[in-house]
């Protein structure tokens, strides 16, 4: 998809390019018209047009328009502005030179034009390799510690044959966690690979909010079947624009890190309301709530494990709430979170129609 | 004892073949596996099976293939296994005739039900057995009466309208299978109908709450997202 917006910077050609060099050219043609009327002395007409060259070449894109006007330009002060006029005369003392000027500001606009575009673009991408770089390094670490238990477990069920039923039961558990676990983390990279590059649009279809929130939940209560929870929808039919599989992949990581991060989480509220026009999704749970100093760095992705103290075996939640994150910004909503008397509550608004996006 | 269902797995990955297998054949069933596409066509033929678990990733040909070909000559029923979760492959899938559609990693419970429904679906002819037997299809506490054209919940008529019943109907003659919205929308308005699903949805959305106590968490009427609709299957 990179490839096709990415064109060479000789030959871009667009109506819009085009357009300008014309509207350009016109005005200093027309410019030169009106002051050859005013006072007939000849020469204004060399650096009007040299600006009109650089015009175009720090308007458009690429070479191809520079280079253009700067024919034009001499083709047509020769032929309307000097000596015959409305007549072409190429043995003019100094006309070679005239053409290397216009040629030689030209070139050298396009140059520079083309090159700040593309440090502009440099950056930019820099700054999103740094993302990827970041969430890679944040994966790889969270994917380590699973494939280390179940190699292990795996290994010692293979060299040691007689070993407790019970114990080779609890060592196979621990492996289907941490198989499980890694599912997650693959559901989440999945997710990202869907919104693409910030550029690339999601397909946002209208959805009713129950049908996702049931969806939800339902895949919630198999994975936590002790873990009580309620959800609340609107009793009118509520259509919010979104991609649905993300939006559900933001609501079950909220769920899972409600249970796990709130540690002491027994009950959980989804709820979704209207708000103007937004809808309101909100999870709420009765655990420990978020350490407060975690607070103002929990959703850019750069908390570290090792920052937290004591709880190092614990999986960060960088990966899921940067997804998160992500995904609702795709959507042009915003989320936050904060904690509550009891436990935490994180919350995002979608914007309910497609103009609001505007 | 009774003759045991013959399963063809066909899946070109061994340690994915070997486990299913060996799941099956520990829950009653006989197995036979396929590792490409064309041995898999030679094997339906040859060996009759009941039901086919067919990956689509394929060393020699797409998945979607093998069933499309199958579909021309039988309604066996089809249970896909994919590691493509885009939902625009789940529909596809479901719309060339598959009875399921299961994205990897999936659990053994998972499949295991799956397998169970698809089979029952085929031992009558192509409808619900209770269905052709009494007239009626029950799940908890939800009736739907098909003589009577009533949805009775708890022992209560639910009033549904015309629409609403034959889409609670429809659900119920596959209770236990995903409805993709398209089929849902040409076996109720006729294959001409729009592909715009937004009536539907109205449709559910209101049958909803005539059935369900919390509409968000359905005990009957679940929704695959992007997919279909499902109705719950009684034990």
């Amino acid at each position: 998809m990179q490839s096709s917006k990415h064109r060479s910077p000789f030959f871009s050609f667009s109506a819009r390019d085009f357009a300008v060099t014309a509207g350009i050219l016109a005005c200093a043609i027309e410019l030169c018209v009106i002051l050859s009327i005013a006072d007939s002395i000849d020469g204004f007409a060399y650096p009007i047009f040299v600006l009109a060259v650089l015009l175009v070449s720090r308007l458009t894109t690429g070479y191809f328009f520079g280079i253009l006007a700067a024919l034009f330009s001499v083709i047509g002060i020769n032929y309307i502005f000097t000596y015959p006029y409305w007549a072409f005369n190429f043995t003019l003392s100094g006309y070679p030179l005239t053409f290397l000027t216009m040629l030689c500001v030209s070139l050298i606009t396009c140059t520079m034009t083309t090159k700040l575009k593309q440090q502009e673009r440099i950056r930019a991408e820099s700054e999103k390799e740094k993302m990827r770089a970041n969430l890679l390094r944040s994966v790889s670490h969270d994917i380590r510690t699973p494939l280390t238990s179940i190699v292990g477990v795996t290994s010692t069920l293979l060299e040691t044959p007689n070993l407790p039923i019970a114990e080779q039961r609890q060592l196979l558990e621990d492996a289907r966690d941490e198989a499980q676990w890694l599912i997650r983390v693959v559901e989440n990279l999945l997710s990202i690979t869907r919104i693409g590059d910030a550029r690339a649009q999601i397909t946002k279809q209208p959805e009713v909010v129950e049908e996702i929130l049931g969806e939800v939940v339902q895949k919630f209560r198999k994975r936590f079947p002790d873990v009580s929870i309620r959800v609340a929808a609107p009793s009118d039919l509520l259509f919010v624009p979104m991609d649905a599989i993300l939006i559900e992949q933001v609501l079950s990581n909220l769920l899972e890190n409600a249970v796990i991060h709130g540690e002491t989480t027994t009950n959980i509220l989804l709820s979704v309301h209207q708000e103007g026009k937004y809808a309101c999704f909100s999870v709420q749970d009765n655990g420990k709530g978020i350490p407060p100093k975690e607070l103002p760095t929990l959703f850019d992705g750069s908390m570290k494990r090792n920052e937290t103290p004591a709880g190092d075996g614990k999986r960060n939640m960088g990966l899921g709430l940067s997804v998160c994150m992500a995904i609702v910004r795709a959507h042009s909503g915003t989320m936050e979170a904060k904690n509550m008397g009891a436990g935490a509550e994180f919350s995002f608004l979608l914007p309910l129609s497609e103009e609001e996006l505007k | 004892m009774n003759i045991r269902e013959k399963i063809l797995i066909v899946e070109d990955e061994k340690s994915i073949s070997h486990f299913i297998s060996t799941i099956l054949n520990s829950n009653g069933y006989e197995t036979i596996q396929a590792r490409t596409g064309a041995e898999a066509m030679s094997m339906l033929s040859s060996h009759c099976p009941d039901l086919v678990i067919l990956d689509l990733g394929l060393p020699d040909m797409d998945g979607l293939e093998v069933l499309n070909s199958l579909r021309s000559w039988s309604s066996l029923p089809v249970v896909v296994v994919s590691a493509r979760s885009h939902e625009h492959d789940k529909v596809g899938a479901l719309d060339l005739g598959a009875d399921d559609y299961l994205t990897k990693p999936f659990g053994t419970a998972e499949l295991l039900a799956r397998v169970r429904t698809a089979i029952r679906h085929t031992r009558t002819t192509s409808d619900n057995d209770e269905i052709a037997q009494r007239g009626t299809y029950t799940v908890g506490d939800l009736t739907i009466d098909y003589n009577k054209h009533q949805v009775l919940v708890r022992g209560e008529n639910v009033h549904l309208t015309l629409s609403e019943f034959r889409i609670v109907a429809l659900l119920g003659k596959y209770a236990g299978k995903v409805l993709t919205y398209d089929y849902i929308i040409k076996e109720l308005w006729g294959p001409r109908a729009g592909g715009d699903n937004q009536i539907l949805r109205v449709n559910m959305a209101n049958i909803r709450r005539k059935i369900e106590k919390n509409p968000a968490e359905p005990e009957y009427l679940f929704t695959e997202v992007g997919v279909g609709y499902r109705l719950a299957e009684g034990e």
